[in-house]
Order: structure tokens, then sequence, then C-alpha cells
């Protein structure tokens, strides 16, 4: 196969979303927040809508900040009917997210005729059109494909942010109490963990949308939980199965000519179930059958 | 009887705690002396661990206010450390035990540092203190209860503190690690440190403790161990009517006596 820029600019942008999102997973997932990134990706919806209202472009910092905006408040209200209404901490996303996600698709119908924005388009998202839609300077030089940059600053971001609180997120992800008891703000850790899932949201929506995110976020750090259990190795696989699902998807969209951000989540969770069956039937055979013909050796000896 | 002290390490005034609508702690008022091993005993529900996690300033008092070494606890946090239960937490996460010992190091560093060659040799140290060395590497998912325990005492251990509370620290834990953590707290204390201990076993807080606090929603005592444990100040803290005796086998239960258990 000859060398297509197109599938190239089309993999590095779903490899750079699909690691900013693994690397935020992994913690979501050591939180057990998985299910609160879900809530977040859905509930951005009406900050997109608004935003999009207000400054009238889909490309914006505006959209960014807005529902970076609604991500916090869904998080606060999360806890808050959790901590202090005392619901049931699913029942509490559950309510959260669909409230949102309501008034986002209200939003988005009421305004359909009047602006350039669709249920699939936030959805289900296009990664196809990455490569067509392009960055053009204000003095008309094309500067390359828009969504590739806004991917890749995601990701630096993201990364840093990562590096920078890596021992602030595990310290509190383990063991909150302790956390707070030498001063670190737990709260001030999980509502950055948050606003950097709901800013990573909003970054990919166009790409992959508001729903296949979610994959993105869940299942390569579950995948990834099933083959170590050291905290720096989870996180390298997790960046490994960001890549091949990228690289994986990418082919099979084109071989059935369908939607790449399906078949990439598709590919994820396809990589999740060999997992779990090589976990649960194959490794155990075969360790037994290596030590069995370790033993076996040793009697002959 | 509570018996108050001058200079105290720590001093609780007029707390009031409670979750919701349901006080769990009232007017609680004590000093601690500094160098002592320090019980807290009392029944299920009495509020041991909210005495302790409302002093760390985990929990919000409704009143009242407490003080470390006649300071604000912000003021001298990397003098204090705490140690949770163990229940509390996912042994699950993905870390090796020198991982968890090495957090103990992270107030000292400060944001955005990572820990070094230094850290990673006090958190052997530590580790050795406990005698889980050679678990060093070991995924916490696959230690005992007793191990997890001394783990979580390292990393106290870790933080170089001069005042440790330590919610439960001998649950799930056998008889010789007990006895072996106790002479290692004996051993803190006779260096001037101040040990804090959440404890359910009425025999040997005689033995273990020089300061016990009874508590059960009031204070019913706080002082020397020779004094306040007293059969009347004990049935007390237990319950008023019942025997000393079903009082201790209620405690039993309770506490999962199982003289078999390692």
């Amino acid at each position: 196969m000859s060398f297509d820029p197109n599938a190239f600019i089309i993999i590095v942008t779903g490899s750079m979303i699909a690691i900013s999102c693994g690397l935020l997973g992994v913690f979501l997932m050591l939180r057990k927040m998985a299910m609160t990134g879900d809530a977040i990706s859905h509930a951005v919806l009406p900050g997109i809508v608004l935003a999009f209202m207000i400054s009238g472009s889909r490309h914006g910092l505006a959209m960014v900040i807005g529902a970076g905006l609604v991500g916090i408040i869904a998080t606060v209200f999360i806890e808050y009917l959790s901590n202090k209404v005392k619901l049931q901490s699913d029942a509490s996303i559950g309510i959260t997210f669909t409230s949102l996600f309501a008034i986002g698709i209200i939003l988005i119908t009421f305004l359909a005729n009047k602006i350039d924005l669709d249920q699939d388009c936030v959805l289900y998202g296009e990664i196809a059109y990455v490569p067509i839609d392009l960055w053009i300077s204000g003095s008309g030089q094309i500067l390359g494909p828009r969504v590739t940059y806004l991917s890749l600053i995601n990701l630096i971001l993201v990364s840093l942010f990562i590096y920078l609180f890596f021992k602030e997120l595990k310290i509190s992800t383990f063991d909150k109490e302790f956390a707070a008891s030498i001063g670190l703000s737990t709260v001030g850790v999980n509502y950055g963990l948050m606003g950097m899932v709901s800013y990573t949201t909003v970054s990919s929506f166009e790409a992959v949308g508001a729903i296949l995110v979610v994959a993105l976020l869940v299942v390569p750090p579950a995948t990834a939980y099933l083959w170590s259990k050291d905290l720096n190795k989870l996180i390298k696989i997790t960046i490994a199965l960001g890549i091949i699902v990228s690289i994986a998807g990418y082919y099979l969209a084109f071989a059935l000519n369908s939607s790449i951000a399906g078949a990439m989540a598709s590919v994820a969770g396809l990589i999740f179930f060999v997992s779990v069956i090589l976990q649960r039937k194959q490794l155990p055979l075969i360790k037994k059958k290596l030590s069995s013909l370790k033993t076996g050796e040793a009697n002959t000896l | 009887m509570i018996q108050q002290i001058d200079n105290p390490v720590v001093e609780v005034h007029d707390l009031m705690v409670s979750y919701g609508q349901n006080p769990v702690l009232w007017n609680i008022d004590l000093t601690l002396p500094a160098g002592a091993l320090i019980g807290i005993l009392g029944p299920n529900g009495a509020g041991k661990s909210t005495l302790i996690k409302s002093i760390m300033g985990l929990i919000e008092a409704n009143s009242g206010y407490s003080r470390i070494f006649d300071q604000e606890l912000n003021q001298v946090r990397n003098r204090v450390s705490y140690v949770p239960q163990r229940e509390s937490v996912d042994w699950d996460f993905p870390a090796s035990a020198l991982d968890i010992v090495m957090m103990g190091t992270y107030h000292h560093l400060g944001i955005f540092k990572r820990p070094g060659k230094k850290e990673k040799a006090l958190a052997m140290t530590c580790l050795e203190k406990v005698n889980m060395k050679a678990f060093a590497n070991r995924q916490i998912s696959e230690l005992s209860g007793g191990q997890q325990q001394r783990v979580f005492i390292a990393r106290a251990l870790a933080q170089e503190a001069d005042i440790y509370f330590m919610d439960e620290p001998f649950a799930g834990v056998d008889m010789s690690t007990e006895k072996a953590l106790v002479s290692l707290f004996q051993e803190m204390t006779a260096k001037g440190k101040t040990v804090i201990v959440v404890h359910h076993d009425i025999y040997s807080a005689g033995k273990y403790f020089d300061w016990l606090i009874m508590l059960n929603m009031h204070l019913i005592a706080s002082g020397p161990t020779e004094q306040v444990l007293t059969e009347e100040l004990l049935t007390k803290t237990y319950g008023g009517k019942l025997s000393m005796l079903t009082d201790i086998g209620e405690l039993i239960k309770k506490s999962d006596f199982n003289p078999l258990k390692s």
C-alpha cells in the first residue's frame, strides 16, 4: 500500500486523541469514576451549544471554556448529589448527565435552522473530515489540518497535567483521607482532573464525537489494567493501545467503508475482550504448562 | 476521670461532631501529654475514629476546635501523621508496597517534585522497621491484611512526624505482629514521639498504653492508664447496666475475636 497522507493525518490525530483520553481514563478508572467521564462527555453538550451561540464559531476558545465550565458544573452537581443529598453515586451521575444532555439536545434543535451544528456532528463526529478541515491563517496560508492541531495541543496539556501532578493524582486516587491529612486539596485535584476530561471531550468531539470519546476514556485503561498492576506500565500500555486502536480502527473502517471512530471503538472493545479471554483462560494454562515443563525437567534431572 | 495537663501536644476543646442529624461526639474536652503511647477505647459507634478524623481536619466539627503543638493543624501538618483504617482504601490499586510507603515522603517534597533516591532509601528503612523489606516490590493486592496494615504504618514512619494518629492499626494483624508493632510504638514514644491509637481490646489496652481515652460519644475518661482502667469507668464506657462479663463477651463478638486468626 502506498503512503497515503490523509490516512496518516487521520491515524495520527486519532492516536493523539486516544492517548489523551487514555491518560485521563487511567485515573478515572482507578478512582472508580469511569462513568463520571461518560457523564461529563454528555453533559458538555449544552456548553458546546451555548458557546457556539455566543461565539458563532465551532472552533474557538469559547467552545473549550464553555464546555469546560459545564463539565465542572456537572462534576460539582454529581458530588453534591452523592455527598450532600446522599443519593447513590450512580443515580447522581445518571440524573446529572441526562438532564444536561437533554438541555443540550433541546438547545440544538431550537437553533437547528440558525446555526451550523447538528446532533450527528456532536454525537458521532467524523474523523474522516480531518484532512480537509484546514486551518487557514489570516493571510491565506494553509497551515494544516485544524483538528490535528487541536488534538496535539490537547495531548501536550494532558501530558503536562499528568506529569506535573502525577504524585498528587496517585496519592489522592489511592488514599483520599491520607492525601487530605498531608494537606493536599483532594477537591482541587478532582476538579482539575474533571476539567481536563471536559476539555479533552470538547477538543475531541468533532473528530470522534461525544459518545465514542467515552470508549477511548474507559476501554484502553481497562484493557491495560488486565495486563499490568503497575501504574507506570499501565499508563504505557494504555498509550500503546491508543495508537494500535487508531491504526487498526482506520483500516477496519477503510475495509468496511464505515465510520472510523466507530471502528476505533470496536477495535478497542475487541482487544479488551480478547484480553479478558487470554487472561482468564489461556494464561493460567500456559503458566501451568511452563511450570509442569520445569518440574518435569527437575524430575528427570 | 478526665485529667487535663499543662503544655499538651494535643488539645481538643468543646468539640462536637455530627453526621447529618446524628451527633457522634459531644463536648469533648481533652489534653494529651507528649511522648506517650495513647489508646482510644470505646464500643463501636462511640466516635473513636471520628475523634481523630476531626482532629486531622477530615471531618468538619459543628463546634469547638483542636490544636496540635498549641498551633493550628495547617501550621504543623509536616509534624503530624495519620494512618486511616485499612479498609478505607482499595488495595487493588496498581502499586507496590514500596510505592505506598514512598507516599509518606510526598508532603516534604512539595508540588511538582518527584521522589528520588533519598526518598526511596527512607522508604526502605521504614519497611525494614515493620519487617516488610522483603515485600518491598510486592503488589499490594497480594499482601495479607496484616502486611497491608504494616505497609500503612511504614508509610506513616516515612512521614517522620512527631505525632501519629492511627485508626485501628491492629485490625486484622496477628498476635506476634501486634506485639512487634507495640514495641515499635514504644520505641517511638521513648524518643519523644506521641502515638495515638484507636484500639478495641480492653485486656491488652492495660499492657500497651501509657494513657487511655475512653469514649462513648461523651468523653468518659482521659488519663494515665493505671488511674483510668477501672471497672467503674469501663462499665460507664461500655454500657451502664450490663455486667462486665457480658460486656466483654459482646466486645469479643463485635471485634470478631478469633484466637486462630493469623
